[in-house]
């Protein structure tokens, strides 16, 4: 690739990265910061050095519960939406139909409507149908949200994968199935895998759908979180933040390693 | 080619299946079915009921009853506090989408031209935040905001002498805008990006070569090609942030509320359901309307090049 930046923009277009990636990171240095803090309340700059912070959230029921179970949330979420939008992305891919662009629409309608107010919806519709089961509740919730992102992924990689392979086991005299299992799964296998990761991520993030659904049984993390904030005035938040910060970041590299972080956005 | 050409040719596999069921239409409609129906059940048909339940009243018992009417509407646009949470969140948004987009191009351009480590360094740093829960980032935001002496914003303006006394900016539309540029920045960049990635430097070198100055060459080729990406992240950017709710609600409070802030609290503080359905169906609106326009640009600009020059 040539056309590289030179002279005086490239001076402007640094200084003005430089300054985002300061903007971007100071709110996540400063809460790495307090973490380690002896004070028992937050304080700029921080005072001492300590990490009974850290040995004392790592030990929390209240943080270490929502933790799990936002994993197992988003896990089942994630099979859910693999389960459901693999064959939709396939019919949407490999079939000439009447109504197909309308069908591609509805599989990816969930993501024009603002998820809080998909959430206000699904709340009315519960409450409608008398349910009372939140773990259910969230659990189809969190399907609807991550569908989307789940069927687009998958969808482009089919359309990326080589049709004629597929054909020339049809005309072996492969059944569908047989030609799908052998030949477009293996070809579609880290589009599956991005999936998965982006649906994963979409769900264990969610905070504007859960806040309708979730009861003090079910209660994902962002919620945890967000009701720390208003009662939690010592460090313990910032070092949760921490651990959290350092997660996204293993994301990243797995990420990297798993597809290349610019071939995934697309660039 | 698909599949289902090629399937008139091949034999008939051991376990021959009914005709009908294997016409690619069928197969389609069966791989299709779960998807639709789990949608149409869970998302669809709920969010157009709570549509018209934005419509109905709620008498002196708290159930919702008819006739339908533009009551909740007419309150929501008359009454001056609502209309002001109104004004908040489309000036938010302008801003929040409008800085952005100023950011975005600097380093949407250093990602896709710029020297090949500080490439990698700032794609991973401008992706990084959107794997980090949002509650998180505006958490991170509110301890940097914090009114009086112990913000650091405040403390590094009093210790510049810039100011004497600790200044507001929790719980200000500014600190919502940049929270809400902080979440949504990436968002704006990724599509700005791909859309600058995709345009063949020789255009640029050419407009160069024929005398026009760097300024001149952005102005006219690189911004023009790069309309689409522009107009996905604005509508990304627009969107999100006119229907948030976690950065309102932490970093402006109960002082600058936002459409979010305002539903969540019709609907589970005070069991509003109608007016909360209608507020809702608002922020509805406002986003189709801007996704639109969006999808009207696109395919005006398609239009305009498939015609013969």
């Amino acid at each position: 690739m040539n056309g590289r930046l030179a002279g005086l923009s490239a001076w402007v277009c640094y200084g003005v990265t430089g300054l985002t990636c300061i903007f971007i990171a100071l709110p996540l240095a400063v809460l790495v910061a307090m973490s380690f803090s002896d004070t028992d309340y937050i304080v700029f700059p921080p005072q001492g050095f300590t990490v009974r912070w850290y040995a004392g959230v790592l030990q929390d029921p209240e943080f270490l519960h929502p933790l799990a179970y936002s994993a197992v949330l988003a896990l089942g979420a994630t099979i859910g939406a693999l389960a459901f939008g693999t064959p939709a992305a396939f019919a949407v891919a490999r079939y000439r139909f009447p109504g197909r662009e309308v069908a591609r629409s509805l599989l990816l309608s969930p993501l024009i409507v603002p998820v809080l107010v998909t959430g206000i919806a699904m709340l009315r519709l519960f409450t409608a149908m008398r349910s009372t089961d939140a773990g259910l509740q969230l659990l189809i919730a969190h399907i609807v949200i991550t569908l989307p992102y789940v069927v687009r992924t998958v969808t482009v990689s089919l359309e990326l994968a080589d049709v004629s392979l597929e054909e020339a086991a049809r005309t072996l005299g492969a059944s569908r199935w047989r030609t799908f299992r052998r030949i477009t799964v293996p070809q579609i296998a880290p589009g599956l895998a991005a999936g998965a990761l982006f649906g994963f991520i979409i769900s264990f993030d969610n905070y504007p759908i859960s806040m309708w659904l979730a009861d003090s049984r079910h209660m994902p993390l962002p919620i945890t979180l967000y009701n720390f904030i208003a009662r939690m005035f010592d460090p313990s938040l910032a070092a949760i933040s921490t651990l959290m910060i350092l997660l996204a970041a293993v994301l990243v590299i797995v990420m990297e390693k798993m597809m290349g972080l610019r071939k995934a956005i697309g660039i | 080619m698909t599949i289902a050409t090629a399937v008139s040719s091949h034999s008939p596999s051991r376990r021959a299946a009914p005709a009908w069921l294997a016409r690619p239409g069928v197969i389609a409609g069966l791989l299709l079915a779960p998807a639709i129906l789990f949608l149409a059940i869970f998302f669809v048909l709920p969010v157009v009921n709570m549509i018209g339940f934005s419509f109905l009243t709620q008498n002196q018992q708290g159930i919702a009853v008819g006739p339908p009417s533009l009551a909740n509407y007419v309150r929501f646009f008359e009454v001056d506090l609502y209309a002001r949470v109104m004004r908040t969140t489309i000036e938010v948004a302008i801003l929040t989408t409008l800085l952005a987009s100023l950011l975005g191009y600097p380093i949407a351009l250093v990602m896709v031209r710029g020297n090949l480590v500080v490439m990698r360094i700032v794609t991973a740093l401008v992706l990084a935040p959107l794997l980090l829960n949002v509650v998180i980032r505006t958490y991170g935001w509110k301890v940097v905001l914090a009114n009086g002496a112990n913000g650091l914003v405040n403390q590094a303006l009093m210790g510049l002498g810039l100011i004497e006394d600790p200044v507001k900016l929790l719980f200000t539309p500014i600190a919502i805008v940049i929270g809400s540029l902080h979440v949504f920045l990436p968002l704006m960049v990724l599509p700005l990006a791909a859309a600058l990635s995709k345009i063949d430097p020789a255009v640029e070198d050419a407009a160069r070569t024929l005398g026009a100055s760097g300024w001149r060459t952005f102005w006219r080729v690189t911004l023009p090609l790069s309309v689409p990406g522009l107009a996905a992240g604005t509508t990304l950017v627009f969107s999100l942030t006119a229907s948030s709710f976690v950065t309102p609600a932490i970093l402006g409070g109960n002082i600058a509320k936002m459409l979010g802030t305002l539903v969540q609290e019709q609907i589970l503080g005070i069991s509003e359901w109608p007016f909360g359905a209608a507020i809702a169906t608002v922020m509805v609106t406002i986003v189709l309307v801007i996704n639109l326009a969006y999808v009207g640009l696109i395919e005006g600009r398609m239009g305009r090049r498939s015609r013969p020059a």
